[in-house]
């Protein structure tokens, strides 16, 4: 999840037609980028999905990260059906990500893979593309404004990928909070330059870090959201490299 | 009241013109809030259970009903790059219609694989330009998943097959529209099949309206010269279709005033509505042609136009009149239709038709006076070859009363053994001619594709219990065995797939899983690469509600009838019972849509009858008058229904329609004729030439309003059956109800003129 708050955090940056300003948007997302953060992070996720009709579908989540997110295991506490359901992934710079699922039912570890960076991850709102890391030169920046957002004073940044940056988004415009330097807002607008995401993103902070504590993700065009609370946060715990692999998806963490 | 309105005419004539065409203009400022309104769905019911569960499925999975596009070149394998780079822009090009929810297609759809232990969810087609390795990759899956392959090509691979799922809501019309637009775009070069209930409720009702506006206007001309042939006089003629425009100009007027004063979707005009024109055309020429030929009847006594004028209008206001009301009356009864627009109908036509009352009363009698006719003309001075002909057809019936009296009932008789063979039929292919392109299309797509026609069995069960999944999965079976199923699609289907990719693709495992933790799994694996939404289509949000889709070929209302009574007969047994299954779809909202027309038309012409009997009783002050007047009617009723029957012309939503208007139209010959016999009886008594003068009189008249409207048989040129039909009835209808009354009505009040002497309060002489 730390991911996509530093995903976000980096489309703040911006880059008005004039050098002056475009300067300072590309210094926002780059402070913004360089943000400090946790060596690893141990959390209790509830996530909450809800469609068009209003229909619900919660889950607890436990989850460890490390490697600025890289690395992630999560293991399903509720509901009953999915208890036990884990899923490893680890993030490679030089090939396709690697993903694995452990379906107790069929006592089975199976690989995915989706090549489909829209495709949603677990059904949320979340894609896979809001969930890797992005790279901060791959975009250019563009100061569209100040806005105070929920009380708090923002700049309004314009994120758009440079040509011949393949996205499944045509630009972000990003609330950033002038006080933190994180994205509080974040607008992800289609390829038809339509509105098609919403993320609203709330932080506490532990141990220097902003951490997040709720993220609101809502896909206008379907009617569908997805809110993840986090609780029991535990930061620089010092994880073990060797968590990260595949037999420890069957142990249900305690 | 009556001598008031004469007055008006014959004393005021240039201000009665100015007056009416100005009333009328001031209503016809309505027309610019007319609207067409081609969005067939519109105009269904939405208080029918079959839609109101329809509705339910639509809200909880989408649009239900498909629109199918096929294309290709016969005999030439569609698996080549360059026809797979055409699939994927036209794919893709219809995924940007703003009213497509989905496009289902080879370029669209998903692909399971399992890879070397990896469960991929990746797509079918991945780029537009394929390279052979990836065509063979492609050619292979399909070979190994025969529904995905029946649901996308035809038969003999020759043919692509899109299917798309407009969003809940689209208007069907604009959407066809659009599609066209892609289709013209980059299928020129392709044999292009179009199909689909959704396409056909939003490509039809442009097409009939277009084909039927043109054949009225061949009709309008028809109408002209029989006129023209048998009143002989351009004046006579001019100021009837005078009368005609000024009633459809208030008519529309009023519609689209009704549409911007009460915003309801009732007053748009739509497919419909197309009769509405045609019927007050109808009305308004029958006022007309009674007023101008009694006119000249009246000119060969006494060469004066005034008195011409006031002496036909003492004679004709009465019957003009209470034709008028009854036909309202008749009309307004379709307030009680089931589909909404017959309501803006019934209103809408009813003030034609008293516009058409008062223009045939005022404006029409004031034209009379101020011509300047000449009293030895041909037209004024002596009677057509045509009315000539029918008073010697009046003279003929009435001196064989018996004969008539026998052969009328014989052939009612032969009706009521029709009405027992009467097919109803609403398979939209039916409405089109075997040559025709649409029908070539659906026919095509029946013969080489999964067919056009869909069926859903909403299925309301925990759809992660492996009990249910392998129920659903027989019922499946049992859909598919029918001839007309050709492929059925449902959560049990990719449950079974996904069961075998886990499986390292073995196909033993291509079955439901044994226990429901793994099938909770298999939904989990999915949704770790897979689109939530690919679901949404097959089972709500709970699992709780599923939906197993069966394509059908096109087949008969009969054979949906005989199918769903095999369904429900399948789902009475024991196992299936828990399953709490519901049969919906298009197919069956029509399916009961229809059932509620017809039986609304036949309530509708039971009601007319009654309210015609009781009007003309009360105005002609005796019950034996209310009955006499519907005899012809109700006997017109029964022949038509039977001779539909014995000449196998279906019955459907919109023959019945018909049939209730068109002959409530015909009522209005029997309340002329018997209201010239009660003039004639009151001033002449039973002087032996009671019926003969009536017959004079009136006869005439009727024979030619019916003529002229016939000229609407120009509607037997349609290239829609039901319009050949439409224009087979209004000829029928013509011919029917004239007859009836000139016989069969005419004989009755010969042989009854004593008992009507005495109820009239005449003196009897021997």
């Amino acid at each position: 999840m730390k991911a996509l708050t530093r995903t976000i955090t980096i489309s703040l940056m911006m880059a008005l037609p004039l050098g002056l300003f475009a300067q300072t948007a590309y210094e926002i997302a780059k402070a913004m980028d360089e943000k400090e953060s946790p060596a690893d992070m141990k959390s209790k996720m509830t996530m909450t999905l809800t469609n068009k009709q209003g229909k619900t579908r919660e889950s607890t989540i436990s989850s460890i990260a490390a490697d600025d997110n890289r690395k992630q295991i999560i293991w399903f506490l509720s509901p009953p059906d999915d208890k036990g359901v884990a899923f490893l992934k680890i993030e490679h710079a030089d090939k396709d990500d690697e993903m694995r699922l452990w379906l107790p039912a069929f006592k089975k570890v199976r690989r995915i893979s989706s090549k489909k960076k829209a495709d949603s991850f677990m059904g949320s709102d979340l894609s896979y593309e809001d969930m890797t890391s992005r790279e901060l030169e791959e975009y250019t920046y563009e100061l569209k404004g100040e806005k105070i957002v929920d009380g708090v004073d923002c700049y309004i940044l314009e994120s758009t990928p440079k040509e011949g940056i393949t996205r499944t988004y045509k630009r972000f415009i990003t609330y950033v909070s002038k006080a933190d330097m994180v994205p509080i807002l974040d607008e992800a607008y289609d390829m038809r330059d339509k509105l098609l995401k919403r993320r609203i993103m709330k932080y506490s902070k532990q141990k220097g870090y902003e951490l997040p504590k709720e993220i609101y993700v809502e896909n206008v065009q379907k009617e569908h959201n997805t809110r993840l609370v986090f609780k029991d946060i535990e930061v620089d715990t010092g994880v073990e490299e060797d968590l990260f692999q595949e037999k420890n998806l069957k142990r249900l963490p305690r | 009241m009556k001598q008031w309105f004469i007055n008006q005419s014959v004393e005021h004539p240039k201000r009665s013109i100015i007056l009416t065409i100005a009333l009328t203009l001031l209503m016809g400022t309505g027309l610019m809030h007319f609207t067409v309104e081609d969005d067939f769905m519109k105009m269904l019911p939405h208080d029918i259970e079959s839609m109101m569960t329809w509705n339910e499925v639509k809200d909880e999975f989408g649009s239900t009903d498909l629109m199918f596009l096929g294309f290709g070149h016969p005999g030439t394998d569609v698996l080549n790059a360059k026809d797979l780079a055409t699939l994927w822009d036209v794919s893709l090009d219809l995924e940007e219609l703003e009213m497509v929810d989905e496009i289902m297609s080879i370029s669209t759809s998903d692909k399971m694989e399992s890879i070397d232990g990896f469960l991929e969810v990746s797509a079918l087609q991945a780029y537009r330009d394929l390279n052979d390795e990836e065509l063979e990759s492609l050619r292979t899956y399909l070979d190994t998943n025969t529904k995905i392959r029946t649901r996308s090509l035809a038969e003999n691979g020759d043919f692509f097959n899109i299917m798309i799922r407009p969003l809940v809501g689209a208007k069907n019309d604009v959407l066809v529209s659009n599609m066209k637009e892609v289709a013209a775009k980059h299928l020129d070069d392709y044999e292009v099949h179009w199909g689909g209930q959704g396409y056909l409720t939003g490509a039809l009702p442009a097409m009939i309206r277009d084909d039927v506006m043109q054949l009225m206007r061949a009709g309008l001309i028809g109408m002209l010269l029989i006129l023209l042939f048998s009143l002989r006089n351009v004046s006579a003629v001019g100021s009837i279709f005078g009368t005609i425009i000024l009633s459809m100009i208030f008519m529309f007027g009023f519609n689209g005033w009704m549409l911007y004063l009460t915003g309801s979707d009732k007053f748009m005009f739509g497919v419909l509505n197309t009769s509405m024109p045609i019927i007050l055309l109808t009305i308004a020429n029958s006022y007309g042609v009674h007023v101008i030929t009694k006119f000249f009847r009246k000119m060969r006594d006494n060469k004066d136009p005034k008195t011409a004028v006031r002496a036909s209008l003492n004679s004709l206001a009465l019957p003009i009149f209470l034709t008028a009301i009854t036909t309202i009356a008749a009309f307004l009864c379709m307030v009680f239709a089931p589909l909404e627009p017959l309501m803006g109908y019934g209103f809408s036509i009813s003030m034609g038709i008293a516009w058409a009352w008062i223009l045939s009363t005022v404006f029409l009698p004031s034209i009379l006076v101020l011509k300047k006719w000449n009293p030895d003309s041909a037209a004024v001075s002596h009677p057509s070859h045509f009315e000539r002909f029918v008073i010697a057809f009046g003279e003929q019936v009435l001196s064989r009363p018996k004969t008539v009296l026998i052969t009328g009932a014989i052939v009612v008789l032969i009706g009521i053994a029709g009405i027992f063979k009467l097919n109803i039929e609403v398979n939209m292919k039916s409405f089109f001619k075997p040559e025709n392109p649409i029908r070539e299309s659906l026919e095509f797509m029946d013969s080489e594709m999964t067919g056009t026609m869909d069926l859903q069995l909403l299925i309301n069960a925990d759809l992660k219990s492996p009990e249910v999944l392998k129920k659903m999965e027989s019922i499946q079976a049992f859909m598919e065995d029918h001839r007309s199923v050709t492929l059925s699609i449902s959560i049990a289907d990719v449950i079974k797939q996904m069961h075998r990719m886990i499986n390292d693709d073995d196909p033993a495992f291509e079955t439901i899983p044994d226990t429901r933790a793994k099938v909770n799994n298999l939904f989990t694996m999915y949704s770790m690469s897979g689109d939530p939404d690919d679901f949404s289509s097959l089972v709500d949000y709970d699992y709780e509600k599923g939906l197993a889709t069966s394509m059908m070929r096109s087949i008969s209302t009969s054979e949906i009838v005989e199918l769903v009574d095999e369904i429900e007969t399948f789902l009475q047994q024991e196992d299936y019972k828990d399953l709490n299954i519901t049969i919906t779809g298009l197919l069956i909202v029509f399916r009961d849509l229809v059932g509620l027309i017809i039986r609304s038309s036949f309530i509708s012409i039971l009601a007319s009858v009654l309210i015609i009997a009781f009007i003309a009783a009360y105005f002609f002050k005796h019950w034996f008058w209310g009955v006499l007047a519907v005899v012809p009617l109700s006997s017109a009723v029964i022949l038509n229904f039977g001779l539909m029957g014995i000449f196998g012309v279906d019955l459907n939503h919109v023959t019945a329609l018909l049939s209730a208007i068109i002959i409530g139209v015909g009522v209005d010959f029997a309340i002329h004729y018997i209201s010239q016999f009660r003039n004639h009886l009151h001033t002449h008594g039973l002087d032996g030439q009671l019926s003969r003068e009536t017959m004079r009189d009136v006869g005439f008249p009727v024979i030619l309003d019916a003529a002229s409207n016939m000229a609407f048989g120009a509607l037997l040129f349609s290239m829609f059956i039901p319009m050949q039909h439409m224009g087979g009835l209004m000829i029928f209808a013509m011919v029917s109800t004239s007859t009836a009354t000139l016989t069969l009505l005419a004989i009755l009040l010969e042989l009854n003129k004593r008992r009507l002497a005495k109820i009239e309060g005449i003196a009897i002489t021997d």
